[in-house]
């Protein structure tokens, strides 16, 4: 009864919370039996490493609760990462030039997604996986098998100051992760996110411009991803095809164990924060304790599996 | 109770959900050769009591009692082997499987462990021709129209040949032929000693078959008697336990002679060639059998569905607006508000707070702006309190009752000050106590100069408070009734396509 | 006269869902002329049956991918299970098991993981797309685990039987229509549809969503495990990732074929129309020496052009 008479955002809330708690946990225990895991330097490199994840999945955050999926999320950061280099032109000392045409390439991707969607009402699942297998096809035909390297000012300096210990890629991560929440709780537009992920019909029918809200979740979704794409290139130094492959199901992941619910008009980003840092921290220590990529993947698994309970039940039968 | 010899009963069953008691020690008998009404305000725990008796729910205490043994409860599988089928409201049909395959999904005849499309063909096409049904049976029920949907739901139920047959508002989307073949249907199924509860909101058909009526008001029976000797009045009474006389609030003519929206040729969907001149507080009605183009007369004039004309000239905003609105959204912003017919997949957000509900109209028409939560608790709360939404208004709006619901989705609107409302069957599955509520409400709008255009499927709606009728036949407007003229008879023949009005002999 | 109708029920029913097809059909007759016309060597029969068992994994998947559609379900981890029947196939059948015991504890896997995912589905109620993405992780992990790399060993009478010189795989094929036949014209195979359809409805119908719901899962996850064995008796070994484009390419299948996301809509028929569709096309590209990755391209772009379609020509068709 009581649980029942919370509002909506509140109880997403409180899921989320279930993510905090198991992060805190693996943390202390952690800290406690392997050595050097409880060091600063050892949690900020978790925190860094959390921080794509985070990006990315600001952006399927916002599409899940706007009731989609973006399954393209992988293909963009893979796209920012190669496309970088090919962007940079002479007289753009700076590399901001070139950062900011690759961000609007990946804005573009995700306004593609986004017309897809919102307007010829195409599902997200099917939009955003076509967008993924031609964008993966297209990347081969530009970029060929071959790595590239990249040499950006702005990016050497994203991939190595601190500020008070902290790293750039960190305080990157905090500055989006607040824009995003504020956007999602503290405007209006964030509430309509919600009420065309409860109900794209009841949302039309009271005012909503229904296609508008979901064309910026996914411009968002691509911007994000972009953003993600350039961090990881920042900190490899090299782009290549397959770049972005691991983080669609993590950033999936992420969003789950974070208590959003997948069916839409749920849940927060404050969840997904605790779901990215929760799938860094399993990787290290499956890491630490030697495990093969294949426990790596049963471990993950059914960690998202035994944490079903948070992302929320299908109600009709 | 006298349970001798009830096929199906029900003893002093309980049910609550989240803590709200739904019903209340209730007990109910079905006699074989037995037409049993079961009457009540929307609320009162008719479906409840109904899913009870067919195995789809589980009473928190009681029993129910299957020829005189007592069963803790049903499930839907049992409740086919002994024989209840019940015709749904909401229907249960499958919309891409043939009209075969729906009527025997579930109890099919079967050869080897494989469905019998012989045996299956052969008994639905003596139940189609039993029903009026004359569709080809592998067509897909979704390409039926609503009506016709509820036929193939009527032989659904009899392909069990059941012992008890349940019909939930059978006639509420069926032509006047059809509600009189089905009547036909069930006194023989009665002949042949089948026991019937029918569920029904139009009084005429319960006093005109019916034999003995049980009345439920709020979860608990008011009433279990013979109807021998009841009138419609006697009957609402039992509903709801005061006079209905003054359900409607006194007529007074408040129309003004200013025009706010007029249109000619107005096609949308299948309503065409559609003219209306729409005056300042005035509240017109829309009437006509379901599926006659009036429902989408008012979704084109929403913004909702595609809409032409040869004219459309709207004078409510700043400047006068010449062509019919391309999105909901659009015509909000030019004070236009539609408040839908479904509440539950069209009008609010069911999980999400009241509060947020009665907000999201607002939110739409200025999204860019940052969220104050102390003004949007006062004017929710404001709203609430003008249509007396009592309680939380943090709770999701799924926990309120349809009537309650039912204000949300109507209050939600007052915010953006709309000039012209636009209702689609406002009171449809509302109780009486919250209609009431409403008419006074769309009575004080219009007072204060909106404009209201009124779809309704109940004709003492459409007589006692509009100022006009327009009653729609076939995607046209059949009639155009001024008060007074606007008889329950004139719309019911304009409807049903009798070019007079005053034709008088009016197959009911 | 009414004998005849009678008798005609089924196949009037069955002729009614080609409906939606009409397009697909000219498409496939055009791909398949062209492909005739590029290559006219695939008349040959030996042409003709190494087509069929370049196409017939798709196939499989796409079966696989379509019971679980039209449950009204989605399953994101048909790659893995591929590659997880192929891996077990492979190992099993160099162990005491046998060839027999191979194929056995093939498709045991197959039907015991996927009558789990079909519980946690339809009786603990968690949404298929998440349920099957983390089987996605597991089945994959435990495949790398029971073969790290390409391995294990099938034996060559069976490698030579499937995907020999002989047209076995056609046969299987027509089999596996037939049993879809039977299946569905069983109140568990038409329950499935029915309950993806409307699910509520159905249950109080009397159909058992239930058991509908976690035999379709069953059924997919058998499918999916078969086509791994497939796969191995045509490589001769098993491996851990060869299964992984599978899942794109059963969504893709079923999707063009006309099966819908929101279940009870679609034809096995189409969705291997659909996916014979895209066999083809990757044929023609490999032909027409286009890079291989081209074909990621086209396939995207068919899905999207695909449902995009109706969409528009609705859009058109206003009356506006």
């Amino acid at each position: 009864m009581r649980a029942f008479a919370l509002p909506m955002a509140l109880r997403g809330f409180g899921r989320s919370l279930v993510a905090y708690g198991v992060v805190a946990l693996l943390w202390i225990v952690a800290s406690a039996l392997i050595e050097g895991f409880g060091v600063f330097a050892h949690l900020r490199y978790i925190v860094e490493l959390a921080a794509i994840i985070g990006l990315v999945g600001v952006g399927q955050t916002l599409a899940v609760i706007g009731g989609g999926i973006d399954l393209s999320v992988s293909a963009v950061i893979t796209v920012a990462a190669i496309v970088l280099p090919m962007l940079s032109f002479a007289g753009d000392a700076t590399g901001l030039g070139a950062i900011a045409l690759t961000l609007l390439v990946a804005a573009a991707i995700g306004a593609v997604n986004g017309l897809g969607i919102g307007y010829l009402g195409l599902p997200p699942l099917i939009m955003t996986l076509a967008m993924a297998t031609i964008l993966q096809g297209l990347l081969v035909l530009i970029a060929g098998g071959s790595a590239v390297s990249v040499d950006n000012p702005a990016l050497n300096w994203l991939g190595n100051t601190h500020v008070l210990g902290i790293s750039a890629t960190i305080l990157l991560w905090a500055i989006v992760a607040a824009a995003t929440l504020f956007w999602l709780h503290g405007t209006r537009a964030g509430a309509l996110i919600y009420a065309i992920g409860t109900n794209p019909l009841t949302s039309l029918l009271s005012g909503v411009r229904v296609a508008r809200v979901t064309l910026g979740l996914y411009v968002a979704s691509g911007l994000c991803s972009g953003v993600a794409g350039l961090l990881l290139l920042a900190m490899n130094g090299q782009g290549y095809v397959g770049i972005g492959d691991p983080y669609l199901l993590s950033s999936i992941a992420a969003v789950v164990l974070g208590g959003t619910s997948i069916l839409g008009g749920a849940g927060s980003y404050v969840g997904t924060i605790a779901g990215a840092v929760l799938l860094v921290t399993m990787t290290a220590l499956i890491t630490v304790v030697n495990a093969s990529e294949g426990w790596r993947q049963v471990i993950l698994g059914c960690l998202i599996l035994g944490l079903l309970p948070l992302s929320g039940r299908d109600q009709s039968r | 109770m006298s349970a001798a010899g009830a096929i199906l009963g029900a003893r002093s069953v309980s049910k609550s959900f989240f803590g709200n008691p739904v019903l209340r020690d209730v007990s109910i008998a079905l006699l074989p050769g037995r037409i049993h009404a079961l009457l009540g305000e929307n609320g009162a725990g008719k479906s409840t009591l109904i899913n009870l008796l067919s195995g789809t729910l589980a009473p928190d205490a009681g029993d129910l009692e299957v020829d005189g043994d007592r069963v803790a409860a049903l499930a839907p599988r049992d409740a086919r082997r002994l024989g209840i089928a019940v015709v749904q409201q909401e229907l249960s049909l499958a919309p891409h499987l043939s009209i075969a395959e729906n009527i025997g999904l579930g109890a099919a005849p079967r050869r080897w462990g494989m469905i019998d499309y012989r045996g299956l063909a052969a008994r639905v096409a003596a139940l189609c021709t039993g029903v009026g049904l004359t569709e080809p049976p592998e067509l897909p029920v979704g390409r039926l129209p609503l009506g016709r949907r509820q036929l193939v739901e009527i032989a659904k139920a009899l392909f069990r040949r059941p012992r008890v047959l349940i019909l939930d508002e059978p006639t509420s989307s069926l032509a006047a032929p059809d509600v009189a073949m089905l009547t036909a249907l069930v006194r023989r199924l009665r002949d042949q000693g089948v026991a019937i509860l029918y569920i029904s909101h139009r009084l005429n058909e319960i006093l005109d078959f019916c034999e003995h009526v049980t009345v439920l008001k709020d979860g608990a029976v008011t009433a279990d008697r013979p109807l021998a000797g009841l009138d419609p009045l006697g009957l609402v009474r039992l509903m709801v336990g005061r006079d209905p006389q003054d359900l409607f609030p006194p007529y007074r003519a408040q129309a003004t002679a200013e025009t706010v929206l007029q249109t000619n040729g107005f096609r949308s969907g299948t309503a065409s060639g559609i003219d209306l001149t729409l005056h300042r507080g005035e509240i017109l009605g829309l009437g006509g059998l379901a599926g006659q183009g009036q429902e989408e007369f008012l979704l084109g004039l929403a913004g909702a569905a595609p809409a032409r004309a040869a004219q459309f000239r709207m004078t409510t905003g700043a400047k006068p607006r010449t062509a019919p609105f391309a999105g909901v959204a659009e015509a909000n912003a030019a004070g236009l508000a539609y408040v839908p017919a479904d509440r539950k997949r069209e009008g609010l957000l069911q999980p999400h707070s009241i509060r947020l509900n009665l907000l999201l109209p607002g939110f739409a028409a200025h999204p860019v702006q940052r969220r104050r939560r102390a003004a949007e608790a006062a004017t929710s709360a404001e709203l609430a309190g003008r249509f007396t939404i009592r309680g939380d208004l943090r709770r999701p709006v799924q926990a309120l009752s349809g009537g309650n619901q039912q204000k949300v989705a109507l209050a939600k609107w007052l915010p953006l000050a709309p000039s012209i409302l636009l209702l689609n069957d406002p009171t449809r599955g509302v109780d009486v106590e919250t209609k009431r509520e409403i008419y006074l409400a769309l009575r004080a709008m219009a007072a204060e100069g909106k404009a209201v255009l009124l779809l309704s499927s109940d004709t003492p709606e459409l007589v006692h408070l509009c100022d006009r009728v327009m009653v729609f036949h076939d995607g046209r407007v059949a009639a155009l009734l001024p008060h007074g003229a606007a008889t329950e008879e004139a719309i019911v023949a304009a409807a049903l396509g009798l070019a007079a009005p005053a034709a008088a002999s009016v197959p009911a | 006269m009414s004998g005849t109708v009678r008798r005609r029920l089924y196949w009037a029913i069955q002729w009614r869902r080609n409906e939606g097809l009409g397009a697909l059909g000219i498409v496939l007759l055009a791909a398949a002329v062209l492909y005739a016309v590029l290559f006219p060597g695939i008349f040959g029969a030996g042409a003709l049956n190494k087509f069929v068992q370049g196409w017939f994994p798709t196939a499989l998947v796409a079966a696989a991918e379509t019971i679980v559609m039209l449950t009204g379900g989605i399953d994101l981890a048909v790659g893995p299970m591929v590659s997880l029947g192929s891996v077990v196939a492979a190992s099993t059948m160099q162990s005491p098991l046998g060839t027999a015991g191979g194929v056995l504890a093939t498709l045991a896997l197959g039907i015991g993981v996927g009558s789990f995912v079909g519980w946690v589905v339809a009786v603990a109620r968690y949404p298929a797309i998440i349920v099957t993405l983390a089987m996605s992780f597991v089945i994959r992990g435990v495949a790398l685990l029971i073969l790290p790399r390409p391995g294990g060993f099938v034996p060559h009478g069976l490698s030579d039987l499937l995907a020999g010189n002989r047209p076995v795989t056609a046969l299987l094929l027509v089999l596996l229509v037939l049993a879809w036949k039977l299946y569905q014209a069983t109140p568990l195979g038409l329950g499935l549809v029915a309950a993806g359809d409307n699910a509520e409805g159905a249950y109080r119908s009397g159909v058992g969503v239930t058991a509908s719901r976690i035999s379709a899962y069953a059924a997919s996850g058998m499918l999916q495990a078969l086509a791994g064995l497939y796969v191995a008796a045509q490589t001769g070994s098993g491996d851990p990732l060869i299964g992984e484009p599978l899942t794109l390419a059963a969504i893709a299948a079923a999707v063009l074929g006309g099966v819908s996301f929101l279940g009870g809509q679609g034809t096995l028929r189409g969705a291997l129309a659909g996916s014979l569709l895209m066999s083809i096309l990757i044929n023609v590209m490999f032909f027409l020496r286009l890079p291989l990755v081209a074909q990621y391209v086209v396939q995207g772009a068919i899905i999207v052009v695909t449902v995009a379609l109706p969409r528009l020509r609705a859009a058109a068709r206003r009356p506006v």
